[in-house]
């Protein structure tokens, strides 16, 4: 079977060190003021003491059923065989639509290429065998990417494993990015 | 290796060369999904942006080197990548000992490193006053002549002791101190005094060596202080965070909620300075119920006696009262970690430099972990090894037979003699009881940000003839220098592959990635040119190949399989519990680990650690406390613009939100604080991530020199504020001794305030 592309995230793992982020703007000559990916946290919860402070990682979900595909007026956008939602940087005429329709806010206008940029999962990388940079470099391992049609992947073994949520799955955009909630 | 770039001259900057290409990227891009979908070729770099539009020759593939990230102490694996002379990206190596297959944020923001618009890019002779910037390039010859004739004016006159070397670690680090043997001054003080210099003795004096922490296997670890997410150490950080998914009881004492607090079980606010109560009541109890690992007591130590009456008087009671810790709470961590043993670490932490009794803190640490038996044990702190690699064959100098300045085996004897006491040394120089030292050398170091009481720093360099800085930044500490000579950035040099002890030890290499951008040198070059011209040419007759070739003779790989993999172990697992095999002799008086220290009673010191409560704070006035965020190492990087991008904390002061009603200062506004050692401003966070009688002053910021990026002057200089204390056995700068005023300043509360864009989590 072809491969499907999803991640999984652990937040329990992330500790916001932002070696994703930044691994992301080196892989992705990512423009200094934006980002494909963050690492998003909660405000502090409780009281002196007893306080709690969670982080989540995320980018681009990769829907399975994405606005920003539907919206695109020029047919810049399109979700892939393998599951990864890509721009056509030749095809994209930088109107927006599909940034007012991401429900993550996933994408950001490059200032010098006038396309809407967004995460890829590193196409050139994984294209080549290898993790998304962010992936790779995460030190706890917070971040992992995998087929989810192959039943030995590390992603599949995480989704049998654990409960796991998605993020504002009542837009309906049926996103593959699964996290293990803190 | 360098073929793709050897048509250039290394000296002229790459992105300009670039930069004057005329292509488009739009049309690379194209190809390179069109043409050869299977090749990886690297997209352009950020930095390009701010040159103009460039273009990548797409014939050139991509080329991967392997070498060891510098940007902090960890030695951690990179493969850099590499297209026609330019770095693109640096990836970690995926089966690195130290590392663990990871890059953090600095590491990965290592070409902006590289290619950092402030770099220093020729050697710089000062032509004004002092500090006052004025400066005119110059050659290396010129630069060097000019050193070389005002340090042997001052051998004449003072002799060679009248030249002090300060210096901190690093690969190139030995080139340096072999220049101050050779020369033959006793002066060289080290950064351990400004970091582990309490924990290394503590440690040391009670296992006869400083472990590592198998904490793949740990199932309870109690770090006090050690803020491990966001102060990464390798491979101790990675472990433990990978362990976050609750197969490990973490529990945290902090007087600030770290974000490795948040990530732990249980965290404990801790009065700052009182840890030592909370570590004697855990033996208390221990001891008290017998949950000790007797066994191991009996075969492996000495000293348990006197040890079982000495904490008989520390209760969890009374601890509580000093430590704020509820006592019910330090019995039930003492026992669950009792009987998690011993796959449990009570971390010793790194930066140990926080009040004047922290060595006994440190002992405190190792103790409880020796009589639970928590040592050479899956899951417990595990001694490290070390592969052994020869070196080339040095004409060795003379002995020095001049004393250090410090007076340092009197008020310190059981110090690091080598590495000396900043503290004291600046003392001797203040108070003039040595007018010999006259000069002073800087590699890679900053000690206006580094060491306390920058007032005093500056004074005792305005009383310097003669001050060299080397180093990659205009650093405040360059700024102030005489002479400051540029070396290469760690992926422009090749250092000579070094030996890291480590459960699993590796060596590891460091090699040139690029050619040099700038007129930059490596320091083994830099003094073997100064040795040249002071007559000690002979002490540096050897050339880095010749340490690679020494080092691989030793090993069983080449130098060519060295660098082609970036590091060498002998083992993929530790080996564990070799000290506990029969006939094993620990490094210390008794050759058992020592619960009673005999070295410290013949030293006059504590034999067992003994509670001191700190100075109380004044009316009004808060514990100063300083540390840092995974974002930048101590003072540098902050010079980072992808850094400061991402940095959600900044430079901002934290403040309790009791403190902030009774100053009356709003979150986002800047405040004076004030200390009897200096004053400054910064802007502030309110929050209750941080007790009410503390205030959390970053490390790091507020840098003076104008030749940094204005991101980097933002905030506070803590060294403008932290007194001069030390840590009584070892000299140890004290930082967290401080009491801190903090007031509203006039204009200092801002209507516009845009508090830092961080994403919230939206489910």
């Amino acid at each position: 079977m072809a491969p499907r592309y999803i991640m999984v995230i652990d937040n329990r793992k992330c500790v916001r060190c932002k070696a994703c982020v930044i691994a992301c703007r080196a892989e992705n000559d990512v423009p200094d003021g934006y980002s494909r990916n963050w690492i998003a946290e909660t405000d502090v919860r409780g009281q002196f003491p007893n306080l709690g402070l969670s982080f989540e990682p995320g980018q681009c979900m990769q829907c399975a059923n994405p606005h920003c595909v539907r919206v695109c007026p020029v047919g810049a956008t399109d979700r892939d065989e393998d599951g990864v939602i890509r721009v056509d940087a030749d095809t994209c005429i930088g109107c927006r639509y599909c940034m007012q329709a991401c429900p993550y806010d996933a994408r950001y206008p490059h200032p010098t290429k006038g396309i809407a940029d967004k995460c890829d999962f590193c196409t050139d990388r994984i294209r080549a065998g290898r993790e998304p940079a962010c992936v790779e470099t995460c030190p706890s391992r917070a971040r992992v990417f995998g087929d989810i049609n192959d039943p030995q992947s590390e992603v599949s073994r995480l989704l049998a494993e654990h409960r796991t949520s998605r993020r504002k799955v009542e837009a309906g955009t049926e996103p593959q990015v699964y996290y293990i909630d803190e | 290796m360098f073929g793709s770039d050897s048509s250039k001259n290394g000296l002229i900057d790459v992105s300009e060369e670039l930069a004057r290409k005329n292509f488009s990227r739009r049309r690379f891009l194209q190809f390179g999904s069109a043409g050869a979908a299977t090749l990886t070729f690297a997209p352009l770099l950020s930095f390009f942006s701010e040159y103009g539009e460039a273009q990548i020759d797409p014939g050139v593939l991509e080329e991967s080197i392997r070498s060891t990230c510098a940007l902090c102490v960890n030695k951690c694996g990179l493969i850099a990548r590499v297209h026609d002379g330019v770095v693109h990206k640096l990836d970690p190596i995926p089966d690195h000992p130290k590392s663990r297959g990871m890059l953090c944020a600095r590491g990965n923001s290592g070409i902006k490193v590289l290619y950092d618009p402030n770099r220093l890019k020729s050697p710089l002779i000062r032509t004004g006053p002092r500090g006052a910037g004025q400066w005119r390039q110059a050659s290396w010859e010129e630069a060097l002549d000019h050193i070389a004739k005002n340090l042997l004016e001052i051998r004449q006159k003072h002799g060679p002791e009248g030249v002090m070397f300060s210096s901190t670690e690093g690969f190139q680090e030995h080139f340096f101190l072999s220049f101050a043997e050779a020369w033959g001054s006793p002066n060289v003080v080290r950064h351990p005094t400004l970091c582990l210099a309490s924990m290394i003795n503590g440690t040391f004096n009670t296992f006869g060596s400083v472990p590592e922490f198998d904490f793949a296997n740990s199932r309870y670890v109690i770090m006090a202080g050690a803020n491990r997410f966001e102060s990464l150490v390798t491979p101790d950080s990675v472990d433990l965070m990978r362990n976050l998914d609750g197969r490990t009881k973490i529990v945290v004492l902090d007087p600030r909620f770290t974000i490795t607090a948040s990530k732990a079980h249980e965290w404990l606010p801790v009065k700052p300075g009182t840890d030592l109560a909370f570590a004697l009541a855990m033996l208390h109890v221990i001891i008290g119920e017998g949950r000790q690992d007797q066994e191991f007591i009996d075969r492996y130590t000495v000293g348990f006696e006197e040890l079982a009456d000495h904490v008989k008087q520390y209760s969890p009671e009374w601890a509580q009262s000093e430590c704020g810790i509820d006592a019910k709470r330090i019995r039930k961590i003492a026992r669950e970690f009792a009987d998690a043993a011993p796959r449990v670490v009570f971390y010793p932490g790194r930066r140990s430099s926080w009040t004047t009794n922290d060595t006994q803190f440190r002992r405190a640490i190792a103790i409880v972990n020796a009589v639970v038996g928590a040592w050479d044990r899956p899951g417990a702190s595990v001694p490290k090894a070390k592969i052994s690699i020869g070196e080339p064959d040095i004409f060795p100098p003379d002995d020095i037979e001049v004393a250090r300045c410090d007076a340092l085996m009197e008020d310190f004897p059981l110090a690091n003699k080598k590495d000396g006491t900043y503290l004291g040394v600046r003392d001797q120089i203040l108070q003039e009881k040595d007018n010999h030292i006259r000069a002073w050398m800087i590699y890679k170091q900053n000690p206006l940000h580094s060491v306390p009481e920058s007032r005093k720093t500056l004074e005792m360099m305005n009383k310097l003839d003669f001050i060299v800085t080397i180093d990659t930044m205009p650093s405040d500490t360059a700024w102030m220098s005489d002479v400051i000579l540029p070396e290469s950035v760690y992926l422009e040099r090749t250092d000579p592959p070094h030996s890291i002890s480590g459960a699993v030890p590796l060596v590891a290499v460091r090699q040139q990635v690029v050619k040099p951008r700038f007129d930059t040198k490596p320091c083994l070059d830099i003094m073997k040119s100064l040795a040249e011209r002071v007559d000690l040419g002979e002490y540096f007759d050897y050339t880095v190949d010749d340490w690679f070739d020494a080092a691989a003779s030793t090993l069983p790989v080449s130098v060519e399989e060295l660098k082609r993999k970036g590091f060498y172990t002998d083992r993929e697992l530790p080996e564990i519990g070799n000290t506990l095999k029969d006939g094993f002799r620990f490094r210390t008086k008794t050759g058992k680990i020592e619960l009673r220290s005999q070295r410290y009673a013949d030293a006059g010191y504590d034999p067992l650690p003994v509670y001191r409560p700190q100075t109380p704070l004044p009316n009004g006035k808060y514990r100063l406390l300083t540390g840092r965020t995974a974002i930048y190492t101590h003072s540098s990087l902050q010079n980072v613009s992808w850094l400061a991008d991402e940095d959600p904390d900044g430079p901002n002061v934290w403040i309790h939100p009791d403190a902030a009603s009774r100053h009356g200062v709003r979150d986002g506004d800047t405040i004076g604080l004030r200390t009897d050692y200096g004053e400054a401003q910064a802007p502030v966070k309110i929050t209750n991530r941080i007790r009410p009688d503390s205030v959390f002053v970053p490390h790091g910021f507020g840098h003076t020199s104008p030749g940094l990026h204005e991101r980097s002057r933002r905030g506070a200089r803590s060294s403008d504020l932290i007194g001069t204390f030390q840590d009584e056995i070892t000299g140890n700068a004290a930082m967290h001794e401080t009491a801190v005023e903090i007031f509203p300043v006039p204009g200092g509360h801002h209507e516009e305030h845009i508090p830092v864009s961080t994403r919230r989590v939206g489910r």
